[in-house]
């Protein structure tokens, strides 16, 4: 305790840049949405040729995730540890179901979602945040085996084996590469044993190699972005569009709304592809704005981690930094694959891509992370958390 | 719990672990952020390049093809915007009774339509073109997946069958294949322009990003003809051959003056507008584009290469009786046989007889001069596709008996128009211009082809014809002194001359006493009994004539009292 020093004005009662970065990501998402959506939600007949039709529902997404995340607010840490395993299984249970007959519904090939009356779920997005509530009160519970492979290491291995396995039959190896790097973060950040780490590291990286080489499907996308100008109308299609994209972007882009790529060129544009939309009508300068809103949301996520780790609340602790891995990692990699420095998978960007499961999942974590942020600092005013 | 499980004291969180994966996290930022830079900064003309190949096109932008008018402004021929109705095969898609209304405004067969589109496949096909804009616009309301539309242009001419010989008409791609359409296609069409445009992945236009080339419009032309003169010689022409149940028939008007064509029509004729069935028949420009021996029209250059060489004056006198001239093996007969005529009357009468007596006094030489003089066996060069120059064979091949029927029209073949244009020496005093199908606003010199004396004698002797007395009385007009010759011929059929079957024609001029206009009109196997040229051809030019002055606003040169007609019995035959 003697480390924090006071400060000399009163303290907030919560992280408000942490909040305002959230919200700027959560309506920059909604403009370029819109804008990205338009060409797609004209031609395509389940919108009815309604230009709004992305627009009214992702603003129906924004407004449900938003009161769920204030009533996630109110939710203490303890109760969310308590629940955790609990939350975790009922994850993998819906994993189940959406690889069964008559419960998941198939688009383009995939089995990510699930029909629940008037909402479809995707479960892996929910996933995600399951896998850092329960995999933070792993590390917590079993903190003092952690030196023994069997009773420490070996039951979360089995445990995201099964997991993984569930999310690759869907396919979604997006879901697959988050869920893996939030749990294998947690467990390194958890101070598990350096040299199973590094033996970890190991096995993940030969089972990467073995999964993308045993798939034609994830061939093929691994190859089409080493060179998609070889193939710019087969594989690397999607790649290529997205990299004209950015380049017609310039510095300043093309203006809002003057995107070419969007019209039907570019698949995907208001989902995986929204980067690239960005890059093309407000050019690095909008693209940049991006990339430093989600760093400083990663900062604030792993500071309100450490001083968990400060206020001995480890698993507060384990939750905030997990988060900021899954928003880190999911954006990097969501950005990377635009840029076409990473193989192209199915994983949008947090906070901004269309999509109610994923923008749902985000807003929960970012209430938690207010949240945790919120307890510590009750905390260090005296008060009870 | 016990101390040793206890997680506070047991877990570890390690700073260092923390600030590694934040710094992991960030370079990977940073990566990101140099990568933008890459793309979007260095890297950016490559790409742009990529993005223009692909949805970067260049279109072309079509020339507005130039409009006719006739030599007052009135529209002959315009372009009017219409629709192309267009589909992508692959991503049009009927839904409920779309397919069904879409038949209807098209007029067409469903299964046209989805035969179409099943066949093509592919990214393009157009489903019907030339469509009225009103039209296009309710396709559009349907709004079927994958059709669209274009904007192109419709030749249009709201005259129609009126002009149709005259003015031709375009086909594909707008070329003139016909008529002045063809004879001024590099005047009308203009030059097709082209843009640089940005299309959306459907095919539709969404930024128009630099012109490369403007498109020239096309220039508009005015024409000689004058619509009233032509739509009332086109009326008269057709009842006439409805009348006299004819096979064809022609007529041609022309102003003295600068040699502009007034009016030129052909029946049978067909409607530019719709072009759906047409035959050779209805598509030929006879007027232009056939010849026919001439008959008794050309009696008048005989006589005026005779009045030329001082061998005759209009009151020699010359023995026709009894109405034959044997030649060689050869008969020239007359109608009515007649005694001794004197210049003036042979032509008044049409006695070939005369004629060919006249001729043989003549040498070769000096005929065909005349004849070539006047534009006989060459092309006018109007600029019409198919123009004949008609047949007149070299005078040293002459036998004398062919020199004596040429004498009055036979042996030699002409077009009407050409016949029409010959007339001028007589309408003019002597001289000739070239004939223009645009408006003439300063006349050429005219070319002396015989003195203005001869042409006044033999204008004379035409007024004569025109009169009771003569052979075309049905020629005058109240009010008009009239001048002309008929004509009416066999006509040639295998080589030799068919026994009921003839061509009658009128040419004339008027005012006499100063001409202004020239009318020439040819009918073609009248097949109701009657077959003079007086009798057929000369009515149709008195009524022509008589309305194309009072439209050209010409003085009366006569005083206005009923024409007289010969009593019955009295009229003059003329000689075939």
């Amino acid at each position: 305790m003697q480390r924090i020093s006071p400060s000399r004005t009163p303290m907030a009662e919560y992280d408000a840049s942490l909040l305002w970065t959230a919200l700027g990501l959560l309506m920059f998402g909604l403009v370029m949405v819109y804008s990205a959506s338009i060409a797609v939600a004209e031609t395509s007949k389940f919108a009815g040729g309604k230009s709004s039709y992305f627009l009214v529902r992702h603003s129906i997404f924004l407004a449900t995730s938003l009161v769920a995340g204030m009533l996630v607010f109110q939710v203490s840490m303890r109760r969310w540890q308590q629940v955790a395993p609990f939350l975790f299984t009922t994850g993998v249970v819906l994993l189940a179901l959406v690889l069964m007959p008559g419960f998941g519904r198939e688009v383009n090939g995939a089995s990510r979602w699930l029909s629940l009356g008037i909402v479809t779920v995707q479960p892996s997005e929910l996933m995600k945040l399951f896998a850092v509530l329960y995999a933070a009160d792993y590390t917590v519970r079993k903190a003092a085996l952690m030196h023994s492979f069997k009773r420490g290491l070996l039951p979360m291995l089995v445990v995201m084996l099964i997991v993984g396995w569930l999310l690759l039959h869907e396919p979604d190896f997006g879901a697959f590469v988050v869920i893996t790097a939030i749990a294998t973060t947690i467990l390194f950040l958890g101070g598990m044993n350096g040299r199973w780490f590094a033996a970890l590291l190991a096995l993940l990286a030969v089972g990467f190699a073995g999964l993308v080489l045993s798939s034609p499907y994830r061939m093929q996308r691994i190859f089409g972005f080493m060179d998609p100008w070889s193939d710019p109308y087969g594989k690397g299609y999607q790649l290529s569009h997205a990299l004209i994209a950015f380049g017609r972007g310039e510095w300043l882009g093309v203006g809002l709304g003057a995107s070419v790529e969007k019209l039907l060129y570019l698949p995907e544009a208001h989902t995986d592809f929204l980067l690239a939309v960005i890059g093309e009508e407000l050019g690095f300068a909008g693209v940049s704005v991006v990339i430093a809103l989600f760093a400083w949301l990663v900062i604030r996520a792993f500071s309100i981690g450490r001083l968990a780790v400060k206020l001995e609340r480890p698993y507060s602790a384990l939750v905030a930094q997990g988060i900021a891995v899954w928003l880190g990692v999911q954006a990097l990699i969501n950005m990377g694959v635009n840029m076409g420095v990473l193989p192209t998978k199915g994983l949008t960007l947090p906070l901004m891509s269309f999509g109610g499961s994923g923008i749902l999942a985000n807003c929960v974590a970012l209430a938690i992370l207010l949240r945790i942020d919120w307890e510590s600092r009750q905390m260090m005013k005296g008060q009870p958390a | 719990m016990n101390f040793a499980t206890s997680p506070v004291l047991e877990l570890t969180l390690p700073a260092w672990r923390s600030r590694f994966v934040a710094l992991l996290v960030f370079c990977g930022f940073a990566v990101l952020a140099g990568r933008a830079v890459y793309l979007q900064g260095l890297h950016n003309a490559f790409l742009q390049a990529k993005g223009e190949s692909r949805y970067g096109r260049i279109i072309e932008t079509s020339a507005n093809r130039g409009r006719i008018t006739d030599r007052h402004g009135e529209m002959l021929a315009v372009s009017t915007p219409v629709k192309s109705i267009w589909a992508i095969p692959e991503e049009v898609k009927f839904e409920g009774p779309q397919l069904s209304k879409l038949a209807g405004l098209l007029g067409m067969p469903e299964r046209e339509i989805t035969n179409r589109i099943a066949e093509t496949g592919g990214d393009f096909v157009f489903i019907k073109r030339q469509i009225p804009p009103e039209v296009a616009d309710r396709v559009a309301e349907l709004h079927i997946r994958g059709l669209f539309q274009d904007r192109e242009y419709r030749r249009y001419y709201p005259s129609g069958e009126v002009t149709a010989h005259v003015l031709g008409f375009t086909g594909a791609g707008d070329a003139g294949l016909e008529g002045v359409e063809l004879a001024f296609q590099e005047h009308l069409a203009g030059k097709a322009g082209s843009r640089r445009v940005i299309r959306d992945r459907l095919g539709q236009i969404v930024e128009d990003v630099e012109s490369i080339r403007a498109a020239q419009q096309g220039k508009d032309i005015s024409l000689a003809l004058d619509a009233k003169i032509q739509s009332l010689a086109f009326s008269q022409l057709k009842a006439a051959v409805i009348r006299h149940r004819a096979k064809a028939g022609s007529i041609v008007a022309l102003d003295v003056g600068t040699g502009e064509v007034l009016a030129l029509a052909n029946v049978p004729t067909y409607n530019p507008n719709n072009r759906a069935q047409l035959s050779g028949a209805q598509l030929r420009n006879r007027a232009v584009t056939d010849t026919f021996e001439p008959g008794s029209t050309l009696k008048p250059f005989t006589i005026a290469a005779a009045l030329e060489s001082g061998r005759i004056t209009p009151q020699t006198k010359i023995q026709t009786a009894p109405g034959r001239f044997t030649i060689g093996a050869a008969t020239i007969r007359d109608a009515h046989p007649e005694a001794v005529l004197s210049v003036e009357q042979i032509i008044q009468k049409s006695s070939n007889v005369g004629a060919a007596k006249i001729a043989l006094s003549l040498p070769a030489e000096s005929l065909w001069d005349m004849f070539q003089s006047v534009g006989f066996g060459a092309v006018p060069r109007l600029g019409f596709p198919g123009e004949v120059a008609g047949r007149l064979r070299p005078y040293k091949t002459w036998r004398p008996i062919e020199q004596a029927t040429m004498a009055y029209g036979h042996g030699i073949s002409v077009s009407l128009l050409q016949l029409a244009h010959a007339y001028s020496i007589f309408a003019r005093d002597g001289g000739i211009v070239p004939l223009s199908l645009t408006r003439v606003d300063l006349p050429g010199t005219p070319r002396s082809v015989i003195t203005a004396q001869t042409a006044r004698r033999v204008r004379h002797m035409l007024e004569l014809a025109a009169q009771v007395g003569g052979t075309a009385p049905r020629a005058q007009i109240a009010g008009y002194r009239v001048a002309g010759k008929t004509g009416t011929a066999h006509k040639q059929e295998n080589g030799t001359y068919a026994a009921h079957k003839y061509v009658s024609s009128f040419v004339g001029f008027a005012p006499a006493s100063n001409p202004r206009l020239i009318i020439a009109v040819m009918i073609d196997e009248p097949s109701d009994g009657r077959y003079y040229g007086g009798e057929i051809a000369a009515p149709v030019f008195s009524r022509v004539m008589e309305g194309a002055l009072r439209l050209t606003g010409v003085p009366p040169d006569a005083p206005m009292r009923p024409v007289e007609m010969p009593a019955k019995g009295q009229e003059v035959e003329e000689s075939i």
